[in-house]
Parts: structure tokens; sequence; C-alpha cells
């Protein structure tokens, strides 16, 4: 007999959820499947449904219909339970800003039914992965944004949850602290922490396991972000023309049918697809810019977008 | 299962922003001493045929009142303000029911009004107006039954609010008449029918004739207490328990939970 293969448990299942406002569809069945430990990414514009998913999955909104169970609790069930496993960091801020870094954690441990001395155990360890706790005592209000941010972050895990939901992390913050919050997300990721997180930085999301694009509720494209890259192409070749119609015509016939934006077309290419030198030196003459370069994540959204 | 310590966190922050306020808390003390020393010096010269000072002892638990009126209505208001505040969300996400939001609230704004109270008690005493009270186990209680009544009043006030843009309109239209019409300045037997009417549907109104047993009793029958203790008792607990039921349902509705959810959602 052949030894028995262990899949892990799905940490979080969702199967078919379904959320309408009135007459606009919020979130249209909706299957999520969330492995231990895993990073997973929900990107997609604003207003695809990536917050009422998290809102769905965290327990905060009703599902109008599917099931949900996070941590083997049912989130329709048992959502005091289900809070208990999870972690949720919002868009906006979660903390008092008149309060210290310190006693912002300490008010959300009690509120968590932490023990004092777990509490502060726990503080100390966050406040020294997010690198703040020289900065402990002094009131939020005075910390940076990224600061704050990692804080918040901070705040999400200090109960130690078994899957930790971030909504839109890193918007509003610059280059250097959204390298910064990514670089603590992929510590937490190492203690074995499921997180689920939504962004419309579609190119953030390469650190991801898995990730999902999200449509006007719908998902409509999933997978692995290396492997969805390189399903694409090698190379995506970006022309300015003042002529698209005419250049989709003349190259789709060795480079295949490209992505039309206004006066930019874009063809997904593998390198033994066309001699890419000859092409440059041909179209120079004729068009504003020829560009090739690495496909990425915007380039798989773009694809899978305008089909 | 009662989450002890989160309410123990929610209160001890009311009580922390409260003292760190200090200002505020000083200047709520200046309302009732303005109406207690100017307006009650005024009326009481007017009022003396019940004696020198009477009218002034007989508002003594009416501003106490007022003070518990005014700091456990604004603190539950705060409600409103916390909706979009970061510490809502830390709430909505921790792992107790949401009832127990609107619980906490109510209970950390009591303990504010009390604190105020107390306060108020300690100048009154200061300044001779307050003596040793008839009963202090029925003052005790009539604070405490006031102070929840008010809280779980803003309460209600709160959850059935979007947004306070304009304080003033609460002020006007629900603070101030509730004091005005609630015996706290005129004993009931005396306002013509329509506000007598008004006055015995205010629940406000049996806290003040609590404390007025409790403080004082023995005034002149013009200025006595003008209900029983039994009945001050009943309809304080009744209307605290109708105020704080209504308030959590309203607010633990899905419907209001995913409003609330999209407001906090969205960044400012």
């Amino acid at each position: 007999m052949p030894p028995a293969t262990t899949t892990p448990q799905p940490v979080l299942t969702a199967h078919g959820i379904s959320k309408r406002y009135g007459s606009r569809v919020a979130v249209e069945t909706l299957d999520l499947e969330l492995a231990e430990g895993e990073l997973y990414g929900l990107l997609g514009p604003n207003g695809a449904g990536k917050t009422t998913s998290i809102h769905m999955l965290s327990t905060l909104v009703r599902p109008d219909r599917g099931t949900i169970r996070v941590a083997g609790y049912d989130v329709l069930s048992q959502p005091v339970q289900v809070r208990a496993q999870i972690g949720l960091v919002f868009q906006d801020s979660a903390l008092d800003r008149t309060l210290s870094a310190w006693e912002n954690l300490l008010f959300c441990g009690q509120l968590y039914n932490m023990e004092s001395a777990h509490i502060k155990q726990n503080i100390r360890s966050c406040l020294q992965l997010f690198k703040l706790w020289e900065r402990r005592h002094e009131p939020v209000a005075n910390l940076s944004g990224g600061m704050r941010r990692a804080l918040d972050i901070a705040r999400g895990v200090l109960h130690r949850p078994r899957v930790l939901f971030l909504d839109e992390p890193t918007t509003g913050l610059d280059v250097l602290n959204r390298r910064a919050i990514w670089n603590f997300l992929e510590q937490l990721r190492q203690t074995g922490l499921t997180l689920l997180l939504s962004t419309h930085y579609l190119e953030e999301a390469r650190n991801c396991n898995r990730v999902a694009f999200m449509r006007e509720g719908r998902i409509i494209g999933s997978g692995e972000p290396g492997a969805l890259i390189h399903a694409l192409g090698d190379h995506v070749l970006e022309i300015d023309t003042p002529t698209p119609a005419e250049h989709a015509r003349r190259l789709g016939s060795t480079l295949g049918t490209p992505i039309r934006l206004d006066n930019r077309l874009l063809f997904a290419v593998r390198s033994d697809q066309a001699d890419l030198g000859a092409l440059q030196r041909n179209l120079r003459e004729e068009v504003h810019s020829l560009q090739l370069r690495r496909p990425d994540l915007n380039d798989v959204y773009t694809w899978i977008n305008c089909p | 299962m009662i989450p002890w310590r989160a309410i123990r966190a929610i209160i001890s922050r009311d009580l922390t922003r409260m003292l760190r306020q200090r200002g505020r808390l000083l200047s709520s003390m200046i309302r009732p001493m303005i109406w207690l020393l100017i307006i009650g010096t005024g009326f009481g010269t007017v009022l003396e045929q019940f004696g020198r000072g009477s009218y002034q002892q007989f508002m003594v638990p009416g501003i106490l009142c007022m003070v518990l009126l005014f700091g456990s209505v604004l603190a539950s208001l705060s409600l409103v303000y916390d909706k979009e505040s970061g510490v809502m969300r830390m709430l909505v996400i921790a792992p107790f029911p949401h009832y127990w939001i609107i619980l906490t609230r109510i209970l950390g704004a009591a303990v504010v009004g009390l604190c105020h109270a107390l306060l108020l008690i300690v100048i009154l005493a200061a300044i001779g107006y307050l003596g040793i009270p008839h009963s202090i186990p029925l003052l005790i209680i009539g604070l405490i039954t006031t102070a929840l009544l008010s809280a779980a009043l803003g309460a209600l006030i709160a959850v059935y609010s979007r947004t306070l843009e304009n304080f003033a309109v609460v002020m006007n239209l629900f603070i101030f008449p509730t004091f005005f019409l609630s015996g706290a300045l005129y004993p009931v037997d005396h306002l013509p029918p329509l506000l007598q009417w008004i006055t015995r549907g205010n629940p406000f109104s049996y806290g003040v004739d609590l404390l007025k047993h409790a403080i004082n009793p023995g005034l002149p029958p013009a200025l006595a207490p003008d209900f029983s203790i039994g009945l001050d008792l009943t309809l304080l607990i009744l209307w605290t328990l109708v105020a704080l039921t209504v308030s959590c349902l309203r607010f633990s509705r899905p419907v209001a939970l995913e409003r609330l959810a999209a407001r906090l959602a969205t960044r400012r």
C-alpha cells in the first residue's frame, strides 16, 4: 500500500460566498481555501470587492449566501470564536492616537482576555520585531505613518492569531516604508502565521504564495505569481504608436494578438518567437517608443482583464 | 461569558481620558455652580417664604443629577465619534459579542458621570451647601441608577445617529429639555398640567426625585420630593433596561454592523 500523503488542513475555507448591497453586487460566489502558513493576495482595483470579502471572512459582514470556516469555526454561527483566532488590520489605523504604543497594545491585549504577564511578553516581542521598542512610551500621534502602520500590524498579531487579514496594508506609505512593511510581513510568515492581504499595488504581491485577481466581485484569475507571469511569456513588448490598428495587424501574425490600450500595444512574447533586434530596427522610424521588458503581475492582470 | 478584562480595559481607558482632560473635568463643574450660586441665589430671594437658603437646598439634588446627565450622556455620545475612530476598529474585531461594545460604553460613561458627581459633592461639601445626607445608601443608589440611566439614554441617541455634526442639536433638543423638565429646578406639582405630564414621562425626573429623598426629604412640603422611592427606583431601572436593550439590539443588527464596517474600512 502506498504511504498516505498528508495534505495540510486548510485554515480557512470559503464556499460560494456572495454579498449584494441593494442591486449592487459586491461579491459573487467567491471560493477560497488557505493553507496554514500561506501568504495569499487578493488583487484588484478599488471597488472590486476585496474589502467586502475580507469583512465577510472576518465576521463583520454577513454573506447573503455561502459558508465560511476559519480555524475550525463557522463564521456565521461562531463569530466570537472566529474573532479570537484572527487578526484584522484595517486600511486605516485602529489605534488610539492619544495613547502610547505600549498603552494601545496593552488595551488590545486586554480586549482579547489575555493575562497581564502574557500581554507584556507579547508586546515586547512584537515591538522588537517591528523596531518600535525604543519608542513604546511615545503617544501614537508622534510616530511616523510607517511606524503607525507597523504598530497597527503589531496590534493585529499581539494575540497570536492563526489568520491575519490585511486590507491594503501599504496604501498611503512611501516606497521605503512599504518595503519595511513587506519585510515585517515576511517575518510574520516565517512564524507560521497565515496571511490574507488585499492590495492594488500588484507588483508587491509577487511575494505571495498565491494570488487571486478580482473584478466586480468575482475572481477572474488565480494562481502562483511566478507561474502566472511565466505562463504569460518571457517578455512584454510595449509599442507606443500613432497607428495602433495597422501595427497590430502587421505584427499580429508573428507575435500574436496584442492588448491595445489607447495608442499602446502590448505583446506577450517568447524569446524564440521573433527576432526582437530586427523588429526594433524596422519599427524605429514608425513608432513613438518601443520597449521590451520582463512581465510582472500588472501584465498578468492586464491580460486577464482584457482577453 | 462576561468579558471582564475587556470591560475593565474600556472603563479604565475612559477614566484615563477623563483624567488627561482635566480642563474639561473642571469646566464641567462650573455649569452647576453657576446654577446654584447665581440662579439659585436669584430665585432663592424670591422664594424666601420657604425659608432662607431653602431653594438652594432644593436645587442640590438637581444639580448633582445635572452633572450626571451631562457627564454620562456626553461620554456615551462619544460612541458616535468612536464610530470613526481607531478604537472602534479594535472593538468590532475583538472576541466578544458586539452588544458588549454598547454595554461597556454605557458602564464607562456611567463611571465618568459618577466621577463628575463625586467631584461636585466634594466641592458642595467644602463650600457648605451639602452636609451629611439623610440617607447615604440611598444617595449612592440614586447616583448610580441616574448615571446608568443617563449613559443608556446617551447610547440610545448615539446608535440612532449616523453623525453628530452639530453637537448643539443634541444639547438643545435632548439634554436641556431633559434637565429643565425633570423637577430639578422647580417642584413637579406646581407645574401647569401639560408640563407636569411631560415631566412625569421624563425618566430623568425619577433620578432627581430619588436624590431629593436621599439628601433632604425634610424641606417644606412645597419643595419636598414628588414621588415615592419605590416608584423612582422602578422607573429608573425600567427605563435604563429599555434604553440599553434597544441600543444593544439596534447596534448588533447585521445591517448596522455592515454600515459601521463600511465606515471603518474607508481611509479618511
